[in-house]
């Protein structure tokens, strides 16, 4: 039994990769993340020049909503609000960032960039494989990102660009929406070597008591254990039609969530939240939860069940269907007895 | 009841504090309300908390916080049951990114 993976050529040693975001801004994080035995690490996303005041960020930047005091960690029910930007050096800084963990890590890296010109998509995209990152992952749909740049508009041609200037793995991140499926088509077809699904979703909370809005006073990325219940049907959906494969992220929490992004066909999984609450040691954990459900399912590989939920996906029309009117309770009575008392 | 629960929460709520425009804030515990709860040092993604022994005080412990570490995130607040976390200016600090690693500076790379 093995927790092995080969993803976009590379062979992870386990389909737990640690998420873009805070755990992965430094090389003593990347190093870390190895020690846990994480399959990969997707750096912080940094912002092409254009974007400099992306590296700048506000404080406080994040806030647990809904936080179970009594709990900590436990709590299943939390929602992390965040207004985190981009990687927070400069382009230098982030091309000696990836050389530099290269140089002190062996797990693979794959480093992810934000911009909005096709051309600096494609300078950035050569600048990382340069610095010898095993792959690039563009986040193309960061809950930050102007609300001009759209996926027609702005983002294929960003696709496009990169897929010509790089030859190593390309992920294209996309967020949770209606056009996502088509999204997927799209990117699969300008030549992406894998999906990333799903980033997090742009949410908005205000306290009452001052009458403002929360936190920095605009809109935040929001996601929380409860979000893996739209990325697993967004997975499911894009499984059942791409080629290329899919790395899930969102709401995992355990090892069990993992399983059930296999399920619906995901190669690997990326996981941040849990590691910011419940520290560094979650992806061991979670490298251990999977392998007990291995053992107790008599698998030797993850892909022995990838997608094995989405065989048994019931077509909408052949759902077994009963009359529910009888028995729908009392706010039938007044048929039985004519008349409400 | 609503009014009466933030009452009891309102310095938990992380706004940036009055000083934010001209200082970066920190966090700080307020030793005297800290009840040695143990939650917020694994809440701090950024090393910036860890418990000490205080003689004298009512739980003989207390969170301190680390400047130099502490990023001004926001987390910690959330995890206090007390309300013992406020925001301080760092006066001499700066907005910088505080997790650089050592590994960054002594290089060729
Ligand atoms: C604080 C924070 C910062 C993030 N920053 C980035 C980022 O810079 N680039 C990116 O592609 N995704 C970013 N993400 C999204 C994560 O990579 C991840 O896809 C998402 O949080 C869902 O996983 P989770 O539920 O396990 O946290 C961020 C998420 C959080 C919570
Ligand atoms: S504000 Fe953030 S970095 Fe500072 S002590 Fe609290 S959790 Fe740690
Ligand atoms: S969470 Fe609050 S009460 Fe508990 S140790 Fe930290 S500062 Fe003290």
């Amino acid at each position: 039994m093995s927790l092995t993976t080969s993803f976009l050529g590379l062979t992870l040693q386990s389909p737990v990769m640690v998420a873009s975001g805070p755990a992965s801004h430094d090389v003593n994080q990347v190093r870390l993340a190895e020690e846990q035995h994480a399959g990969a690490v997707v750096l912080k996303t940094a912002c092409s020049d254009k974007y400099e005041h992306m590296r700048f960020w506000p404080r406080p930047r994040y806030k647990l909503l809904d936080w179970d005091k009594q709990m900590d960690g436990r709590s299943k029910v939390f929602s992390l609000y965040s207004y985190e930007q981009g990687y927070s050096g400069t382009l230098e800084d982030y091309w000696k960032f990836i050389r530099v963990s290269k140089e002190h890590a062996k797990v693979p890296l794959i480093a992810s960039i934000f911009a909005d010109d096709a051309e600096d998509w494609a300078d950035m995209a050569k600048r990382v494989e340069q610095s010898g990152a095993d792959a690039i992952e563009l986040d193309i749909s960061s809950p930050h990102k102007p609300g001009s740049l759209g996926f027609e508009t702005t983002f294929v041609a960003a696709i496009k660009a990169v897929m010509g200037a790089v030859r190593f793995p390309v992920l294209v991140k996309l967020a949770p929406s209606p056009e996502l499926l088509h999204q997927c088509r799209v990117a699969e077809e300008c030549g992406a070597s894998a999906l990333t699904l799903c980033n997090r979703l742009r949410g908005f909370d205000v306290d009452i008591e001052t009458q403002r809005p929360i936190l920095h006073g605009n809109f935040a990325g929001v996601g929380g254990p409860w979000a893996k219940y739209y990325t697993l049907r967004h997975v499911a959906e894009a499984a059942l039609v791409s080629k290329i494969p899919i790395s899930g992220t969102g709401g995992v929490m355990s090892g069990e969530d993992v399983i059930k992004y296999v399920l619906l066909g995901a190669t690997t999984v990326q996981i941040l939240s849990v590691i910011m609450v419940n520290g560094w040691e979650s992806i061991a954990r979670i490298n251990k939860e999977i392998e007990e459900y291995m053992q107790r399912k008599g698998v030797t590989s993850l892909s022995e069940i990838r997608g094995k939920a989405l065989q048994a996906m019931t077509h909408p029309e052949e759902i077994i269907r009963w009359s529910g009117e009888p028995k729908s309770g009392s706010r039938n009575l007044w048929k039985e007895t004519g008349e409400q008392e | 009841m609503i009014s009466g629960q933030m009452m009891k929460y309102r310095g938990l709520y992380p706004f940036p504090p009055s000083f934010a425009k001209e200082f970066p804030p920190i966090a700080q515990v307020v030793e005297e309300h800290c009840i040695a709860c143990d939650r917020c040092p694994p809440i701090c993604f950024f090393d910036a908390i860890v418990m000490e022994n205080r003689p004298g005080h009512k739980y003989s412990r207390t969170a301190v916080i680390i400047n130099a570490n502490c990023t001004g995130c926001g987390l910690c607040f959330d995890a206090c049951p007390v309300d013992a976390i406020i925001w301080i200016p760092d006066k001499d600090g700066e907005a910088k990114p505080k997790t650089a690693s050592p590994l960054m500076e002594d290089t060729d790379l």
